[in-house]
């Protein structure tokens, strides 16, 4: 890092090559223009499209399903060059398969990007001037034209547009929250005050904020080389984790690929041993493999992932990355900030001391009243003195507003006082005016206080009120009197001590507190005439009366206890990690029930015992505060001790980059982490954790690239509710997922019994791809829509490795029960139907060699008739029909019981999910369609079926129902027996 | 072991209740007629030899062995037509359909041997291959409840006009009416279809051509023999081919 803060003016001058006054010419900027690019950040390098789509396009199941293209091409080949009659067949299957990757590539290609697209209206940002001295002319530039050597002026309000050396400031002041995280605005000069450039007064860094007074300085970096710069290009260095979603996909990948791959493959070997054609073997290869794969499950789970993101959305969690919606489902650790996301981001009055007596005040965020006694005539002293001695203002115009939503001119803690009088006694800018303001001393760190002489609005009273305010202790001082119940009484030792004990108790509170007094001036000694001087002090600022205290904090959103309530009952941990001091730090997790109110720290427990820190047994701590300080010198051993031994943690004076460790020690331990933050320098964090959750208002757009979750209105409570959501779409996602499986086999034993028992083909590869892709698609959707069917946040979160989205039991339970019974159920169908027309279940057997052979026109059926094989193939055609509409009729039924995992239907209520009942109108109009409508296109090999046919699985429907309801009865009955182990999905 | 236990419980209820079911369907069944017929409403036609490779014959009339298997075909075909099998078989009235509705025993019309003439293998057993007229035999498929109507018949035309002539037996190839409806394998144990042979006289320069024929049932408005997609609705196309 350079020394540029240890230079001299002239020095740096010589260095840039330019000079303080002129600036730099406009043709020497441009070489260094040239030379140095433009002073913006670099985007993180984003994966070409092209790429983005291929890697669609060959994911998940598509390989799988290429395999089965490639393999229909090539027996296509081998048919073709034997002169088979209808080779196009398989030609067309092959095309089929190849467009279904291609569209599902498509279509999970277009979701993404269009959940990317989101986030680019975010990285849209107007572009920002700068004040430039070039040409010795003073300059408005767009501040990527800034260059190494340029003078730029700035001031209260604007955005430091570069690294700068001021050489010049006035009352200068930054917010370098972005940067380190304190969220306390830091005086900048021009001295040279500490080694470590970061450390020292005379350098603004790129992105903080100038918070008042200007300055002057030279740009010293730009771009990618400012400090800014170089922790954003650290941070797109720290890899993306994989999401615990796309962990579970994958692995459910795996196992269905798996059994596809070995299914097919035995029963190639099967089927080559039963002296099949090689050929043949291979088209039923193929069969297997459509089968087996759900084609249009990774479609379903990205549309139920992006209807929660929508949903979620609409709660203010905008999620760039649709797998996060599922992790932040999976959190068991949340590591917030307390700025902004725990609290209000304001400072507020929480309490007030007069009398003798505490009093609290209302601190939520819509307050429209104080509900304290007033009735006091101290309070009528005290709330004059608030009144006037305060400069800040509020802008004009905004009558119509909320008193607390209004914008105020002044710091934190006047505008905190303006806001509390103006509800209480409304339209302070009047008071103020009634009472003439006649001399004035702003708060300056001298002398710590405030003062203000007033004339009176009392017409008959001639004299003048003298107001002061100021750090307590200093007020104390000053003051020979103190008033109780609206009298002045001597501040004896007494008094002196229920005040410090009163301070004592707001200052361990972690608020900030101010001391408030008076004088009435007496009118003989200073007539209304009399001419009061700020600088020589010409009035009294001693033997005041001392009125009261009022402590102000930036307090908890309302909203908030409860998340943080709910996150424990939901198992997950909250960590505050905050740049404040600890003490404040500690009384807004006390407030918020991060640290309950009965858990104590080590320090709480020595202090109550009496004992030493040291020789307090840890274990019993529940909860820590730990200081960033402590932090810096601690092992990992030891931080990871800290995360695991206390279930209360606090993290005060962290530096972002400790937050990095913090995060690291989190996962250690095995936990999910969620991240919050806002700065610049948050981004690594924010990029490690498992979910990064950037701030919506106040978040840097750094912190919001390298976030997968964006916060519209910065509140803790959003992220429980996006919690919920997380863990009911991976809920519904196992419902998903066992709802599309259960069919598979339905569609895998018609090749299996086709091949053993050479029956005529009961259906067909084509009219599995309508099932996956038809009549399936809307109602496993629908499913997404399935409400909880217990509090999912009284649950602890899942456990990585063993709470899968796929696990045996739900295979098993699909694969092996009820596929099982659909599988019977369609036989049945397909068997009645051939029955129907002349084909008893006996003649069936073993035909499939001659029921296929072209050359056979004079078929024999169980009662004598003779068919043509164009007659056969489309009796087969019926039957892949029934077939189908069997399974349809039995999905259905699939459809309504995976609507519970361990409830009874009728507990969940059948109708409360609407889209359940679109999805299976769709799925029966489909199957009309297909059937009626289409069942003269030959190539789809659907035909119209007499009506009948369409009830005979209906009974095998009711038994899968029924057969499900015991098994969930059971399961509730007796839990933990060796049904719930072996049942339980 | 619990788990296996319990499948096969579970697998042995699915299989009573698929066998159950099964057995219920079938209940419903009648021995005698299908219960639907509208997947064959219209027979298709079919020959006697029938090659194995698809629908094409080759011989050579001077050797014997390359039309052998032709021959034995067509004798085990007619050996159901012979007068000993048909004793039971009565005599019906030509050129009406003998409707045998209100009777529980069903009998079966007598189709005489005689009828299909130079083909029926009593004159020339080797059913002319050897002379180089080679006979084949036109059948319709079997359909219940099927009645033709109008004079239906088979005619075979050859694409390459004078390299064959076609001679039919019965004349003309006529179908008699007689022999519809068929009842069914159980009711019409004895039932014989009618034949109508095809004797090809080939022309002797055309010895070593392919010779396409095609044969379509005409004459009755309710047999189809034009579909589009069913080639052998009606119609039956196959190829010759002599040597000498």
């Amino acid at each position: 890092i350079q020394d540029d803060h240890k230079l001299s003016t002239l020095e740096l001058e010589e260095k840039y090559g330019t000079s303080i006054n002129k600036g730099l010419s406009s043709a020497r900027a441009a070489e260094i223009l040239a030379r140095d690019g433009p002073n913006s950040l670099t985007p993180p390098k984003a994966t070409p499209e092209i790429v983005k789509f291929l890697k669609q396009m060959v994911g998940g199941f598509s390989i799988l399903l290429w395999i089965g293209a490639v393999f229909s091409w090539i027996s296509f080949g081998i048919q073709l060059a034997q002169g088979a009659e209808s080779p196009f067949d398989n030609l067309y299957l092959g095309v089929v398969l190849a467009l279904v990757v291609i569209l599902t590539g498509i279509f999970a290609y277009y979701q993404e990007a269009k959940s990317t697209n989101i986030m680019a209206s975010f990285s849209k940002m107007i572009p920002q001037q700068a004040l430039v001295i070039r040409d010795a002319e003073k300059k408005e530039l767009s501040a990527d034209q800034l260059v190494v050597g340029d003078i730029v002026e700035i001031k209260g309000g604007d955005r430091i547009p570069a690294d700068i050396r001021l050489i010049f400031s006035q009352g200068c002041k930054v917010d370098n929250s972005s940067l380190t995280g304190e969220s306390e605005p830091q005086p900048r000069s021009c001295d040279f005050t500490h080694e470590n450039p970061l450390e020292t007064r005379n350098i603004a860094f790129y992105s903080t904020t100038c918070v008042e007074g200007t300055a002057t300085g030279i740009v010293i970096n730009t771009g990618d080389r400012t400090v800014i710069g170089r922790i954003a290009s650290l941070a797109s260095r720290v890899g993306n984790e994989k999401t615990p979603i796309a962990i579970e996909i994958e692995h459910f990948v795996y196992l269905v690929a798996g059994v596809a791959i070995s299914i097919g493959v035995l029963f190639f070997i099967i089927s080559v041993s039963m002296r099949y054609k090689i050929l043949d073997s291979i088209i039923f290869l193929i069969g297997i493999i459509v089968a087996n794969v759900p084609e249009g499950l990774l479609a379903t789970v990205t549309v139920s992932l992006s209807l929660t993101a929508k949903r979620m959305a609409k709660k203010n969690c905008l999620v760039k990355n649709l797998e996060a919606v599922e992790t932040l489902g999976s959190t068991s650790i949340i590591c917030s900030d307390k700025t902004g996301t725990l609290t209000q981001n304001r400072m507020t009055v929480a309490h007030l001391w007069f009398d003798n007596q505490i009093y609290s005040a209302d601190t939520s965020e819509d307050q429209t009243t104080q509900p304290f006694d007033q009735s006091s005539p101290s309070w009528t002293a005290l709330s004059k003195i608030v009144t006037l001695c305060n400069r800040a203002e509020f802008r004009p115009g905004q009558e119509n507003f909320p008193i607390m939503k209004r914008v105020v001119v002044g710091d934190a803690s006047e505008t905190a006082l303006l806001k509390f009088a103006e509800v209480i006694l409304g339209d302070v800018m009047n008071i103020r005016a009634r009472n003439k303001k006649v001399a004035e001393i702003p708060f300056n760190s001298t002398n710590k206080f405030q003062l203000s002489i007033h004339e009176t609005d009392d017409p008959n009273d001639k004299r003048f009120l003298l107001v002061m305010k100021g750090a307590p202790e200093r007020i104390l001082e000053r003051c020979s009197t103190i008033m109780i119940n609206g009298k002045e009484e001597p501040l004896d030792s007494e008094k002196a001590e229920a005040f410090q004990t009163a301070y004592m108790e707001l200052g361990g509170m972690g608020e900030r507190v101010l001391g408030f007094c008076h004088l009435y001036l007496p009118e003989n000694e200073f007539p209304d005439t009399y001419p009061f001087d700020t600088d020589s002090m010409n009035f009294p600022t001693s033997n005041l009366c001392f009125v009261g205290l009022l402590s102000m904090i930036d307090p908890p959103r309302s909203t908030v206890p409860d998340a943080v309530s709910k996150c424990r009952s939901a198992g997950i941990k909250v960590i505050m990690v905050t740049g404040d001091h600890p003490i404040t730090a500690k009384a807004i997790a006390k407030s918020v029930g991060i640290i309950s109110a009965t858990s104590e720290t080590v320090e709480d427990i020595a202090k109550r015992l009496n004992i030493p820190v040291e020789q307090v047994n840890r274990r019993e701590a529940t909860a820590a505060v730990v200081n960033g300080m402590e932090l810096k010198d601690m092992s990992l051993q030891q931080l990871d001790e800290i995360l695991c031994n206390h279930s209360e943690i606090v993290f005060a004076r962290t530096s972002p980059q400790q937050k990095l460790v913090i995060v690291e020690g989190c996962q250690r331990q095995g936990a999910v982490v969620a991240v919050t933050g806002d700065g610049v320098n948050d981004s690594p964090a924010l990029k490690k954790a498992d979910i990064g959750i950037a701030m919506g208002i106040a978040g840097s757009d750094a912190a919001k690239n390298a976030a997968d979750m964006v916060l519209l209105d910065d509140n803790f409570a959003s992220i429980v509710t996006g919690v919920e959501e997380g863990r009911l779409i991976f809920d519904n996602l196992k419902k998903t997922i066992a709802y599309t499986l259960t069919k598979n086999i339905a569609e895998l034993c018609p090749f299996l019994i086709y091949i053993i028992a050479s029956i005529p083909m009961p259906i067909g590869t084509i009219t599995i791809l309508f099932i996956d892709l038809g009549t399936d698609i809307i109602p496993s959707v629908a499913l997404a829509y399935e409400k909880a069917e217990s509090d999912i946040m009284n649950r602890r979160p899942r456990n990585k490795k063993k709470d899968r989205l796929v696990n045996e039991q739900l295979a098993v339970y699909s694969y092996l029960q009820i596929g099982i019974m659909q599988s019977v159920g369609a036989f049945v169908t397909y068997f009645t139907v051939y029955a129907e027309q002349g084909f008893l279940p006996s003649t069936l057997l073993g035909v499939r060699v001659d029921w296929e052979n072209n050359a056979i026109n004079d078929f024999e059926d169980s009662y004598g008739q003779e068919w043509t094989k164009y007659q056969r193939m489309y009796l087969q055609w019926t039957g892949y029909t029934a077939f189908f509409v069997s399974i349809t009729i039995q999905q259905v039924a699939d459809l309504i019981i995976r609507k519970t995992r361990r409830n009874s239907i009728f507990q969940q209520g059948l109708f409360r999910n609407k889209v359940i009942w679109v999805g299976i109108f769709s799925q029966i109009g489909i199957a009309l369609i297909l059937t009626y409508g289409l069942g003269h296109v030959t190539a789809l090999n659907f035909t119209p079926l007499r009506f009948q046919y369409w009830f005979v699985a209906v009974p095998f429907a009711v038994l899968i129902w029924v057969y499900d309801e015991v098994r969930k009865l059971f399961i509730r009955r007796y839990p933990g027996s060796w049904w719930d182990k072996n049942m339980y999905y | 072991g619990l788990i296996l236990l319990f499948y096969l419980v579970f697998y042995g209820f699915l299989a009573a209740l698929f066998t159950f079911t099964m057995w219920v369907m079938l209940q419903t069944l009648s021995s005698d007629i299908p219960k639907y017929r509208d997947r064959i409403s219209s027979p298709g036609l079919m020959i006697s030899p029938k090659p194995d490779t698809a629908l094409e014959f080759y011989f050579n009339k001077s050797d014997s062995q390359s039309y052998a298997e032709y021959v034995s075909t067509l004798r085990k075909f007619l050996e159901s037509y012979d007068d000993s099998k048909q004793s039971q078989n009565i005599n019906c009235t030509p050129g009406r359909i003998f409707d045998q509705n209100e009777v529980a025993v069903k009998k079966a019309c007598r189709f005489n041997l005689s009828e299909l003439g130079q083909c029926s293998g009593k004159e020339d057993d080797t059913f002319g291959y050897s002379k180089g007229t080679p006979c084949v035999l036109v059948k319709m498929n079997r359909i219940i409840g099927l009645k033709p109507e109008g004079e239906p018949r088979i005619q075979c035309t050859s694409k390459e006009e004078g390299m064959v002539e076609i001679n039919y037996f019965p004349p003309e190839g006529l179908i008699d009416l007689m022999y519809f409806p068929y009842y069914g394998k159980s009711l019409h144990a004895h039932y014989l279809q009618p034949l109508v042979a095809v004797q090809l006289a080939i022309n002797s320069n055309s010895t070593k051509e392919e010779i396409a024929i095609e044969c379509k049932i005409l004459g009755s408005p309710n047999l189809k023999n034009e579909d589009d997609r069913d080639k052998f609705l009606g119609r039956i196309a196959f190829k010759v081919q002599m040597t000498e």
